[in-house]
């Protein structure tokens, strides 16, 4: 495949925009997973009879916040294959 | 087009400098963290002093684990011996590429291990009797967010040492490309790791501070400790699958 | 408890005397000598030593890459006759690396069979030390089951500690250093097919435990849960996040160690960092595997 400059150009900002996006995309949900680990941590400690339950909550909502992590992949992902 | 020798030095110098001058930012403040509540702790529990300064001196050499990674990577870009014009544009972006990607990738992990290891001082001061215990913890807790620290690192030893020597012959537009793309790979793993390294530290630190106030809850707590910091873990993981495939597949 | 901590401080220090002898005799790490198994035949020789560590990688990690670009001969730590074998089934392009690691899974596999057989053949009522160390890995992973999917799901049981113990003995067969051995779990295609029968696992107990339409609403009715579309990408990030934190671990502390091991021509610092990506990292990313494996199930079936 022969590429004109222009084309080329335009392909590489395309993943240079993808490194970035799943870069910054990265950065909120890890640190927010991180804050809900860290309270499930003292939560159990405090009361550790609800163990299973407070496991459960903790998942569900690290899940809830990876989504905006999920969707910056698939940003990624549209950039570098479908442009 | 043909490319001289020194412009690929000038990418390694200018490489080194980034990977060391931002890695070291955040190694300083947690390290930093970790000396100030050891001082704190001294003044509270002063009968137990040598334990708190071990757990101290632990901490911050484990804190530093990303900073001495981008070290290794500054020596490797200055005396690794890239100095052959064979490598063309695709080696001087690749360059550039693995000192961003290590530099940026210590922020995070460093400051998480940091808080990791502050709260663990804070928590032997509370309850000298538990020191061993809460030490163990703290290596396992700072060594789970070195851990995107260490996809930084391999990414960037990767493109040290895997991407191809340019083609002859090649359109400008080609070389642009893949010259963007290997920045693009070192940014994503870079700016990736930021996020979970903070966030893994919170957690680590959080399990450290409860296991002070509730020893007795050990396993449950370490048990949490994994598993969140696991799943905290993914969008690392994420961006690691993304820089592979801005080096491999393009 | 004091004299439980001494003891596995003496098998971790005789442990270490192994590894730092089998590097010194296999010429640390560089493999400029080699001690194994060629052609059923046992070699013990000089090979010349090459620094150029790109070559290296690539013939590390890319092996087909490697001898396609060289046009070498490949060596072959094993049986000519199975290689050709491979070769035609496989083709030219991927044949070196799927012999080998087909060839380290087998080993795996007969690694666990033997212990358990061992174990099994010496069941006594004062146990032996490793029969210790295999009860306690069984009954703590036991205790894991219960507390995350109650006791009438015990069945669940040999799943999680066979996963386990594959991981960890995968993760850990890498550190002997015979040429020609490397960890399963460096290659995608392990991690991703145990990340994907995890995954399956926890939708099939899931179609059981609820019913079929029980199941499935959640992921067609939009009315009971407007966010389906995500929880279908989600299940797929699953997959990828379970498979590529195991790979990228362990691929990681295998790319660190040859590349340490090829700079400092020093014997004990790539010993300590085997020691550390083997058996500290390779544990911890088998724990967490399998707890990740185990509570997706209990989340998706408790409710």
């Amino acid at each position: 495949m022969e590429l004109t400059l222009a084309q080329g150009i335009v392909k590489a900002a395309a993943l240079l925009g993808a490194g970035m996006c799943m870069g910054m995309g990265a950065l909120g949900p890890g640190v927010g997973e991180g804050f809900v680990a860290g309270k499930a941590c003292e939560g159990i400690a405090r009361s550790p009879e609800n163990a299973s339950l407070i496991t459960r909550t903790m998942l569900v909502g690290q899940a809830v916040s990876e989504s905006t992590g999920i969707y910056s992949l698939v940003i990624a992902l549209l950039l570098i294959f479908s442009t | 087009m043909e490319l001289s020798v020194e412009v690929i030095r000038i990418a390694a110098y200018l490489g080194a400098a980034i990977s060391v001058g931002l890695g070291a930012i955040t190694t300083g403040v947690g390290s930093g963290i970790i000396a100030g509540e050891g001082a704190y702790g001294v003044m509270k529990q002063p009968k137990a002093n040598e334990q708190i300064f071990r757990t101290m001196l632990i901490g911050q050499a484990a804190a530093q684990t990303a900073g001495i990674f981008a070290l290794v990577i500054s020596m490797l870009l200055i005396y690794g011996g890239f100095d052959v014009a064979e490598g063309g544009w695709y080696r001087a972006a690749a360059l550039l590429a693995a000192g961003l990607s290590m530099g940026i990738g210590a922020f995070g992990p460093s400051l998480g291990a940091g808080y990791s290891g502050g709260e663990a001082c804070k928590s032997v001061a509370r309850m000298p009797k538990h020191g061993n215990a809460i030490m163990g913890n703290m290596l396992i807790g700072q060594a789970l967010s070195q851990t995107s620290a260490i996809f930084a690192l391999v990414v960037s030893l990767l493109l040290l040492y895997s991407v191809p020597n340019q083609p002859a012959g090649l359109t400008m537009g080609k070389i642009i490309l893949k010259s963007i793309s290997l920045v693009g790979a070192g940014m994503a793993i870079g700016l990736g790791t930021i996020g979970p390294g903070t966030g893994i530290g919170f957690v680590a630190g959080k399990a450290n501070d409860m296991m002070g106030r509730f020893p007795k809850e050990r396993s449950k707590i370490m048990r949490t400790m994994f598993l969140g910091a696991a799943v905290s873990e993914s969008t690392a993981i994420y961006s690691l699958v993304v820089a592979f495939l801005l080096i491999f597949a393009v | 408890m004091a004299k439980k901590k001494g003891s596995i401080l003496k098998i971790f220090i005789i442990f270490a005397i192994i590894e730092i002898a089998l590097v010194i005799i296999s010429g640390s790490f560089n493999k400029q000598l080699q001690i194994g198994f060629n052609n059923g035949k046992f070699v013990f020789k000089h090979i010349k030593s090459h620094y150029d560590l790109q070559e290296k990688i690539t013939e590390e990690f890319q092996i087909d890459e490697h001898f396609r670009k060289t046009g070498e001969t490949p060596e072959i730590y094993g049986s000519n006759q199975v290689y050709e074998f491979f070769k035609e089934i496989f083709g030219e392009a991927s044949a070196v690396g799927t012999f080998q690691l087909l060839r380290m899974m087998l080993i795996v596999d007969l690694l666990l069979l033997f212990i358990a057989l061992i174990i099994k053949k010496q069941l006594l009522k004062r146990p032996s030390q490793p029969q210790i160390l295999f009860e306690m890995v069984y009954s703590a992973l036991e205790q894991f089951v219960i507390e995350t999917l109650g006791k009438e799901k015990l069945n669940f049981t040999p799943y999680i500690v066979t996963l386990f113990l594959f991981i960890w003995i995968s993760n850990m067969i890498g550190m002997i250093p015979i040429p020609g051995f490397m960890e399963p779990t460096r290659n995608l295609n392990v991690p991703l097919g145990l990340g994907i029968l995890a995954v399956a696992i926890v939708h099939i107990t899931a179609l059981k435990v609820k019913g079929v339409w029980g199941h499935l609403q959640n992921y067609l009715n939009p009315i009971k849960n407007p966010l389906a579309l995500l929880d279908i990408i989600s299940e797929f990030s699953k997959v990828v996040s379970i498979s590529f934190r195991l790979f990228g671990n362990v691929l990681g502390g295998a790319i660190i160690i040859t590349v340490v091991s090829s700079l400092v021509s020093y014997v004990v610092f790539p010993v300590g960092l085997n020691l550390f990506f083997g058996m500290f990292v390779g544990t911890i990313q088998a724990f967490v595997f399998t707890m990740l494996a185990l509570t997706y199930i209990g989340v998706e079936i408790s409710e």
